[in-house]
């Protein structure tokens, strides 16, 4: 008696090509834990000072983080979800703009305008003509310059993904807490609140993931966290083996909010309910109506008001620095860039789940979806481990792999690709498991075959939602800091790199072009795809 | 010549364990219709999805006219079968609306020419308002219609339908059997139906396979399947009429404790196997007893249906067996509940379908 089992391996040559991306997407984990397991490592450095100072800093800043985003996300969301009040559905979309401004711009912006004589120091000159205006404007320590960019900028996922939670709750569980007789203090804490706990987790997990990559913030106002010390025992002091070794420890900090995010996913499944009826929200007066308006704008005009208006100040301040700035040159790499990579991933992405789709192996389809772990490791930790592990091979080979990667094109790309395949795979996957299966057996059915199926069926279906993938990707790779400035070729500048650039250098009022110039950019792309962020909604 | 479609000795499995063993039954010729009748979880939709070509056979072959299409070692990819399934849920293109829906069938490869077009296709489903609309826009009855069409439309050697009208309301169901019945005998397609519904499987069915628990119990005409069920389960399952303790005499007369003597036509009974004096279960359905209110056997009215076309009362014997017995629905005075009713005797009963009783 035997049973008929999925064969371990396949003949098909498209199973090979996909264990293959498989493999590849999964180097940098491989690369850091074996750099760092095969190593003598000096375990003295764990008891050393600067090490307990990083670990505590990243620790503050990720509770504060973590606490912050928690009220800007789920309050809004709340509000817009279940009331009607002044410029309701201006905020429902306005605030996903905070996605549009990377965390060490806003940082610049809060020392542009905090910084003695800067930009809060002629505000209030202005307005109450004193030349004391310094001491009315506080100082804050890096540490919560940093929270606070974090922060602002990072809100968004609580926010769109609580939001989608209170909206997909059924309007019959909420009419049966008023049935009981809950005060709308209650139904948000013991009804609106645990049934949205899953979407909120994996806001959280998300943001307290970005805040441990984070680079460009930490960097900018000098406080040490564990990117840092990567970068710098990398970067100042040639030292691979300590920064691989700091990679694997943070690595297994953020492995802990993966799991908290995949389980919560998975949990998200159970809790939501079909939402039955229309809900219809209630209508705030006075007070409430005037507090619901003012949360909402002050936190609009912080996260995404304040740090725009701020460089387009100093875009207009300072136009000297227009004149050698080669405006035209930065426009077209960052986009070359945006284009190869989401067509590239995107490509990839369509194969290998159309793949996976027809052979149906469950050991592919596993090693398939650990290729989507990248984008839990910080951009910095898949540079160190892209340079790695050329170096590696190419001492094992005898070939000089190093610079045709290292410094190029392709090894940028490479990186975007370890770091934002995930957002290309489990976009196209979710398109694809809303068709049925059953459409893919009436199409080969009906005599056509699998190529056919893709073109008739699946590709009608999916093309409508990859536009909004390439927004994703662009909005990510506009943004992305490390990557960029570690593994571009020599004298390649983005917006990013030439922000940061400038902001190393201490010359402040200089970032404020580029950065403008990529919140404009990534504006316009957050605008151009409202819907696909509001999905629920049809 | 062989059979156009035959199941050897197949074992079907869904991959959860859940097999059905030890399958045989065929289609003697084209444009002959087989209906698959059994309750649901019984493992029928598994079976037709294994002929299509969508789950692998586990045990011996199925073959379509002459060839070999499914084995142990062999499966001919569904897309080459020139087998066409009809879904039970909803499996249109989302992007098409009903009419590209219906025109998608005509792009299967080296297809042959069917009898109807498109629009005749449209009428006869009674599709022609919905054809514009898509998919999410219609209701599940018509979204079936559709599927119907596209997969008649695609002319396929052999069609497999998996409960086509589950979704219909009762009215149209009978329009539609018809259509598609005798759609299916001008076009000479032959047809596997799969169904829980007796009537509707005695209506179709050219054969009828009777499905339980993982086990086709019985695979034969309607008639025969009415008439002279073979076990237990298939009288359970089609829920006619009741069992009653009887004691056998000879081969044509038996005996019950309170209607007495009942006497069977020679021939036409499954008594061969049992000894004269046994005890056996007889099966009654509901024709098989006649009212007669002169008659002296009398038994008290536990329960009426009105049928519209006659009524089933039920009645019950000392024994505390519950009978039931047909009646014009002409007949002149109604009877009351726990009111004696009168049967009319000797009685006479065409087959006689006993079994061992356990």
């Amino acid at each position: 008696m035997t049973k008929i089992n999925q064969p371990f391996y396949s003949t098909n040559l498209s199973f090979y090509i996909i264990l293959c991306i498989s493999i590849i997407s999964i180097i940098p984990l491989f690369t850091i834990i074996i750099n760092s397991s095969i190593i003598d490592f000096d375990f003295t450095l764990l008891k050393n000072s600067q090490f307990l100072e990083y670990t505590k800093n990243s620790l503050i800043i990720l509770f504060f983080v973590l606490c912050l985003t928690f009220v800007f996300g789920v309050i809004p969301a709340y509000l817009v979800t279940f009331y009607n009040f002044v410029g309701v559905k201006f905020f429902k979309y306005s605030l996903i703009l905070s996605f549009a401004i990377p965390p060490y711009i806003f940082g610049y912006s809060l020392s542009a305008f905090f910084e003695n004589y800067g930009s809060g120091y002629t505000l209030i000159n202005l307005i109450w003509h004193t030349n004391n205006a310094n001491s009315y404007l506080p100082n804050f320590s890096p540490i919560v310059n940093t929270v606070l960019s974090l922060s602002f900028t990072l809100y968004g996922y609580v926010y769109l993904l609580s939001r989608t939670s209170f909206v997909g709750q059924s309007v019959n569980l909420l009419d049966l807490g008023k049935s009981l007789g809950f005060s709308s203090y209650q139904r948000f804490f013991k009804i609106i609140l645990p049934c949205a706990r899953p979407g909120i987790f994996i806001g959280l997990s998300l943001v307290a993931m970005e805040t441990l990559s984070d680079f460009g913030t930490v960097s900018y106002f000098g406080v040490s966290t564990f990117t840092t010390e990567i970068y710098n025992s990398w970067f100042i002091f040639d030292d691979l083996n300590t920064s691989n070794f700091l990679s694997l420890l943070l690595l297994i900090f953020v492995l802990f909010f993966f799991i908290v995010e995949s389980y919560s996913r998975k949990n998200s499944r159970f809790h939501s309910l079909q939402n039955e009826g229309k809900r219809k929200k209630q209508a705030l007066k006075g007070t409430k109506n005037f507090l619901a308006t003012a949360f909402c704008l002050c936190l609009f005009f912080f996260s995404f008001v304040f740090p725009f208006s701020q460089m387009l100040y100093w875009s207009i301040k300072f136009p000297e620095y227009l004149a050698n700035f080669e405006i035209l040159k930065l426009n077209l790499n960052t986009f070359l860039l945006i284009f190869f990579t989401s067509f590239f991933l995107i490509s990839v992405a369509i194969f290998t789940n159309f793949g996976n789709r027809v052979l149906k192996n469950r050991f592919l389809n596993f090693f398939s979806s650990l290729s989507i772990s990248g984008y839990a490791i910080p951009g910095i930790i898949i540079s160190v481990s892209i340079i790695s592990f050329f170096s590696l091979v190419s001492s094992f080979i005898n070939f000089d792999l190093k610079t045709i990667f290292i410094g190029s094109f392709y090894g940028l790309i490479l990186g975007y690709f370890f770091r934002f395949y995930s957002i290309a795979y489990n976009g196209i996957k979710s398109n694809f498991l809303k068709i049925n299966y059953s459409l893919d057996e009436s199409s080969y059915l009906m005599g056509f075959d699998k190529f056919k199926t893709f073109s008739t069926v699946h590709w009608p279906i999916l093309n409508k939602n990859i536009f909004f993938i390439f927004i994703l990707i662009a909005i990510e790779i506009i943004k992305e800091l490390p990557i960029t400035l570690i593994l571009r070729p020599f004298n390649f500048e983005t917006f990013s790199t030439r922000a940061y650039n400038f902001a190393t250098q201490d010359l402040i009022e200089a970032t404020a072009i580029p950065s403008m110039f990529l919140i404009f950019w990534a504006s316009i792309f957050i605008l151009i795809s409202f819907k696909y962020f509001f999905q629920d909604n049809k | 010549m062989g059979n156009f479609f035959e199941v050897l000795d197949a074992t079907f499995s869904s991959g959860n364990d859940h097999e059905i063993k030890n399958i045989n039954f065929a289609i003697p010729q084209k444009g002959n219709i087989v209906c698959l009748l059994g309750p649901s979880g019984a493992g029928k939709t598994t079976i037709l999805r294994t002929i299509a070509g969508l789950e692998k056979l586990k045990y011996g072959t199925i073959s379509l006219n002459g060839k070999i299409i499914s084995s142990n070692t062999l499966s001919i990819s569904p897309d080459k079968r020139n087998i066409a399934l009809s879904f039970q849920d909803n499996c249109l293109f989302p992007h098409k609306n009903v009419y590209q829906n219906i025109l998608l069938g005509l792009e299967r490869k080296n297809r042959k020419k069917f009898l109807y077009s498109p629009q005749e296709l449209l009428d006869l489903f009674k599709l022609k308002e919905v054809e514009q609309k898509y998919p999410h826009e219609i209701s599940s009855g018509e979204a079936q219609r559709v599927s119907l069409a596209r997969s008649l439309i695609s002319s396929p050697d052999l069609i497999l339908l998996d409960e086509p009208f589950a979704n219909i309301d009762q009215i149209l169901k009978e329009d539609l059997q018809k259509t598609v019945k005798d759609i299916l005998k001008l076009t000479k397609i032959s047809a596997i139906v799969v169904t829980h519904d007796p009537n509707e499987a005695f209506y179709l069915g050219d054969k009828c396979g009777i499905v339980i628990n993982n086990v086709l119990k019985q695979f034969d005409t309607p008639y025969n399947i009415y008439h002279f069920p073979n076990s237990l389960e298939v009288v359970n399952f089609l829920k006619r009429g009741t069992l009653l303790n009887v004691r056998i005499i000879n081969r044509q007369s038996l005996e019950h404790k309170s209607l007495g003597i009942i006497n069977g036509k020679y021939g036409c009974s499954n008594l061969n196997q049992f000894n004269e004096g046994k005890t056996v279960k007889l099966l009654i359905q509901p024709e098989d007893l006649m009212h007669d209110d002169k008659s002296q056997l009398k038994l008290k009215i536990v329960d009426r249906k009105f049928r519209g076309t006659n009524f089933i009362y039920t009645l019950r014997t000392p024994e505390n067996e519950l009978l039931p017995v047909l009646v014009d629905s002409h007949h002149q005075h109604l009877h009351e509940n726990n009111e004696e009713f009168g049967i009319k005797t000797p009685i006479n009963i065409d087959h006689l379908v006993c079994f061992e009783k356990k």
